[in-house]
């Protein structure tokens, strides 16, 4: 099934979505790149400014189109720079089986799959094909810039650096002095009433500039509340006191990218990209679980877990993105279970966990290897890094052979096969989680509490509880 | 020193939940903590959080329970590369009956769900026999029982309680084809000892292999046992041996509403009338009392044999009474006046009533009812499949004319992406293999994309081996 340009003009909403999507229709932007046998579907993955490449998919016959990038504009420049390369055969469109998550697309799409049309409508609000060019759109425009204009630029961006310091130091005087009011009014009353008193000390943190610790704030009463009620007060000391460690570490530190990341704003993709200290590992990846979660302050994050099955490199990634939940409903990035060759270059860390997806390509064997031994004692493996990063929250750790058991309440353990260990773990856990041996566990240890995200068992890889 | 430590945690975090200082209760740190009372506050804090963070982990309980392995079932699981189709399958068709049919799918084809995708409760009594030992773990894993049971072969009275409820179930069906007498001997013994709740599904084994013999058990339940269901139910087994418990008053009462009259020149036949059924309360009584009757002493009250009633039966009449008279076969008439009556209703537009009758017709019967409905009377493959059930294999389901109605209905103007989805589903679980295969053929042709996720289910039939055994 073909495509013109002439199409993909009238399906731009503007000049500067057909100018993005010039940028885009190159091969090297996208992994993944199919089509239907019937021809009628395409589809690809775009990197794009997130850690999670953006999912793409079009069906040409009536130029329905979805992508899971958060742009209000529809199409998106993703969508336009995918159709861009059918209709120029800038890359291949190797025919596949349409993959499950174009599938679900199709399932869901409110508009006539089935109907061709000899030429899309373009919506009403749209501005006619003739003010669009997609030639125009493929001229780089000269850019050429006064050395003047770049120092003062430079010192304005130093000042800018400045004052976001001192706006960050402030609003962490603040938070501490919350901090001891809390000690001071009881632990317990702060237990009832600590999402409003969070709130509070979040909006400050984000006038402030401190947005990711603020939204670090606004998620710690749903940590709380999900302990058991005995265990909150040992909870709230140890969330609290990570705050306090966190604050102090800044005023040492305040230029540590580390540090910074997990305060005020985590660095552009670009930013991490060029870092010349930026550690990047091309391995076999496996997707764990992806886990995706509306925010107190708004934002939905989506949360990509992945496993590395080579021996060198960090044993586990995470790929974050937040989107505006207004956006609405954003489609999963990656199937659990996937397995994918691919590089991932790493925020600078003590423990690099944070990642973002460079470039992807589908495992040559998608059954081997196993997932690797557990490397290191468990004890170790639960504490090392709290000992480098003493504010991490959750810590992906790889249990080896063990087993769920149930207390007399019903609430689920991991056990360890040598009856070692025994670790409490989050919320329910039934079916086969409970039913058959866990020859390798993969799962977050966080607040003393063990969320498994994946096992490995007789029955085959299966996913965890939550 | 960590035992020092957490021995003054105790006191450190008392205080704080009331709102005192602790600093005082941590002499240990108290260098560390300095001696301005704020920050000495906010140093014990970072310190506290940090050794309750690494140090501290909960105690588990001395007694934890640890659950017997999920067992392996007689058929295998499907393979792992539909494992994601059945996945979706499941999720977009949550209802029940829905389930039930992929399940039944499933175990005629000789495959099983994967644990993972879906298992049974303890009490989902319509999973497949198969699915029998996963019922069984779900009752242990719901009932805090650690006392695991080892089955022997065959079903006794004496082994009885080593059986979990379940595959006790499948144990008795088991006997009663092999052995009714024994089957009915081990009941006797030991139905009264268990709840209503399972003495319903344990008497409805006896329904296969019913005989004479059974007659004074049945008397026995019908008189005696404490719950109506169970009586019902062993009336309603009577009643299929000719041991009806209808009142003799209301048969009377009731057979005044049919008449029974000759009709034709040449060749004369008899065909019942509808009498007294001028009102709305007539109607409702006539109803009544057909749902206390049994068929064999409604046909004596009209001096017929059952089999002469449904072959005199004026069909396509009085479809309150069509309704109430395939209702009062299916509960109380024999296997083969059920598929007498089946064949009957199936000729004209009675055979709407056909569902009630089919759950006593073997897979069989009701695969060349469902073609034939399909073929004659114009049924949709959502009806031919609640006929057939899921373990149908109908060969080119699409060229009725059903199928014709289906492409019509997909190549419309403005049809959505989830138009004809009960359809397509109907007919995926309906089609053999071969069917499948070429309905996706056409389907495709129709502008059907490939991965429609409507067309899941005849994606599973046509890409699933077929195992099962062929009835």
């Amino acid at each position: 099934m073909a495509i013109d340009l002439k199409a993909i003009e009238q399906l731009a909403t503007d000049q500067s979505s057909l100018k993005a999507a010039a940028g885009l229709a190159k091969p090297a932007k996208w992994s993944g790149v199919g089509a239907s046998h019937d021809g009628a579907l395409v589809w690809g993955e775009c990197a794009g400014s997130g850690a999670n490449p953006y999912r793409v998919m079009a069906d040409l016959r009536d130029f329905g189109n979805k992508c899971t990038c958060p742009s209000r504009k529809f199409p998106c420049k993703h969508v336009l720079g995918l159709l861009w390369m059918k209709a120029e055969k800038v890359t291949p469109f190797a025919p596949a089986d349409t993959p499950a998550w174009v599938s679900d697309w199709l399932g869901r799409r409110r508009a006539g799959a089935g109907t061709p049309k000899a030429t899309p409508k373009a919506p009403a609000n749209v501005a006619p094909a003739a003010a669009k060019d997609l030639r125009a759109a493929q001229q780089d425009e000269p850019e050429v810039e006064d050395p003047k204009d770049a120092a003062r630029r430079e010192a304005a961006a130093v000042k800018r650096s400045e004052d976001t310091e001192r706006a960050i130091l402030d609003a962490l005087d603040a938070l501490e002095q919350w901090i001891g009011d809390q000690l001071r009014m009881g632990l317990s009353a702060f237990i009832d009433d600590a999402t409003a008193r969070c709130r509070r000390i979040a909006a400050r943190l984000v006038d402030g500039k401190a947005a990711v610790l603020a939204g670090r704030i606004d998620e710690l009463p749903g940590r709380l509340l999900a302990l058991p009620p005995g265990d909150r007060p040992r909870g709230a000391v140890v969330e609290l006191g990570k705050l306090v460690l966190l604050a102090r570490a800044f005023r040492t530190t305040p230029r540590d990218a580390e540090i910074r990341r997990a305060i005020a704003v985590a660095e552009t993709r670009e930013a991490v990209l060029a870092n010349p200290q930026t550690l990047r590992a091309n391995a076999r990846w496996e997707v764990l679980a992806e886990q995706v979660q509306t925010r107190r302050d708004g934002l939905v994050s989506q949360t990509t877990w992945l496993l590395n099955l080579d021996a060198s490199g960090p044993r586990f990634a995470m790929l974050l993105d937040f989107f505006p939940a207004s956006v609405g409903r954003r489609g999963s990035v990656f199937t659990p279970g996937e397995r994918f060759q691919g590089e991932l270059a790493f925020y600078p860390s003590r423990q690099p966990l944070r990642a973002l997806l460079v470039a992807r390509a589908d495992a040559a064997d998608a059954t081997n290897p196993e997932w690797p031994a557990s490397e290191m004692a468990l004890a170790d493996t639960l504490t090392g890094p709290l000992l480098a990063e003493p504010w991490t929250i959750d810590i992906p750790v790889l249990l080896p052979t063990g087993r769920i058991a149930l207390d007399d309440a019903g609430h689920p353990w991991w056990r360890s096969a040598d009856g070692a260990t025994t670790l409490p773990v989050a919320g329910d856990a039934e079916g086969l989680l409970c039913g058959t041996d866990l020859q390798r566990t993969a799962a977050i240890w966080s607040g003393n509490r063990l969320t498994i995200l994946a096992a490995q068992t007789s029955w085959g890889r299966i996913g965890g509880h939550g | 020193m960590a035992e020092a430590i957490y021995d003054a945690m105790g006191a450190v975090l008392t205080r704080w939940t009331m709102g005192s200082a602790a600093a005082p209760a941590a002499a240990i740190w108290s260098a560390e903590l300095g001696a301005e009372p704020a920050e000495a506050e906010l140093r014990l804090l970072a310190l506290s959080g940090q050794f309750l963070g690494v140090a501290v982990t909960a105690e588990p309980p001395p007694e934890l329970r640890v659950l017997p392995d999920i067992p392996a079932l007689v058929l295998p699981t499907v393979p792992e590369t539909l494992r994601p189709l059945v996945r979706r399958i499941l999720a977009a068709f949550k209802d029940t009956q829905s389930k039930a049919e992929l399940l039944d799918f499933l175990a005629a084809r000789g495959w099983t769900t994967h644990p993972a995708e879906w298992m049974p409760t303890a009490n989902d009594d319509d999973a497949p026999d198969v699915y029998a030992p996963w019922r069984d773990w779900a009752g242990i894993a719901a009932s805090n029982n650690v006392v695991q049971r080892q089955a022997g072969d065959r079903l006794t009275a004496e082994n009885w309680e080593d059986f979990w409820p379940a595959a006790r179930k499948v144990a008795l069906a088991e006997l009663r084809r092999r052995d009714p007498e024994a089957a009915r001997t081990v009941l006797e013994a030991k139905l009264a000892s268990e709840n209503a709740d399972v003495r319903l599904p344990l008497l409805s084994q006896l329904a296969a292999g019913l005989s004479e013999a059974d007659i004074p058990f049945l008397e026995g339940i019908a008189a005696s046992d404490r719950a109506p269901k169970v009586k019902a139910l062993a009336a309603s087994l009577l009643a299929r041996l000719g041991q009806g418990t209808a009142v003799g008053d209301d048969i009377a009462e009731l057979a005044g509403f049919f008449s029974v009259k000759m009709k034709g020149v040449l060749r004369r036949s008899r065909v019942i009338q509808f009498e007294n059924v001028k009102t709305p309360a007539q109607v409702h009584r006539r109803a009544a009392l057909l749902e206390s009757a049994d068929i064999a002493s409604l046909a004596r009250a009209l001096s017929l044999s059952p089999q002469e009633l449904v072959d005199a039966w004026n069909w396509d009449e009085d479809r309150h009474a069509d309704a109430a008279l395939t209702g009062l076969v299916a509960r109380t008439g024999t296997d083969s006046l059920v598929a007498q009556t089946a064949e009957a209703v199936s000729q004209g537009d009675a055979s709407f009533f056909l569902a009630t009758l089919t759950p006593r017709l073997p897979s069989g019967h009701r695969s060349e009812l469902a073609e034939k409905l399909l073929r004659m009377r114009s049924f949709s493959f959502d009806m031919a499949k609640t006929i057939a059930g899921g373990t149908a294999r109908l060969d080119n389901p699409l060229t009725a004319p059903a199928g014709a109605t289906l492409l019509a209905a997909l190549r419309r103007d403005g049809v959505k992406p989830s138009d004809e989805l009960t359809e397509l589903f109907a007919l995926g679980l309906i089609a053999s293999r071969a069917a499948a295969r070429q309905a996706l053929e056409q389907l495709n042709g129709a502008g059907l994309l490939q991965g429609d996720p409507r067309l899941d289910m005849l994606r599973l039939n046509a890409a699933l081996d077929d195992n099962g055994a062929k009835p």
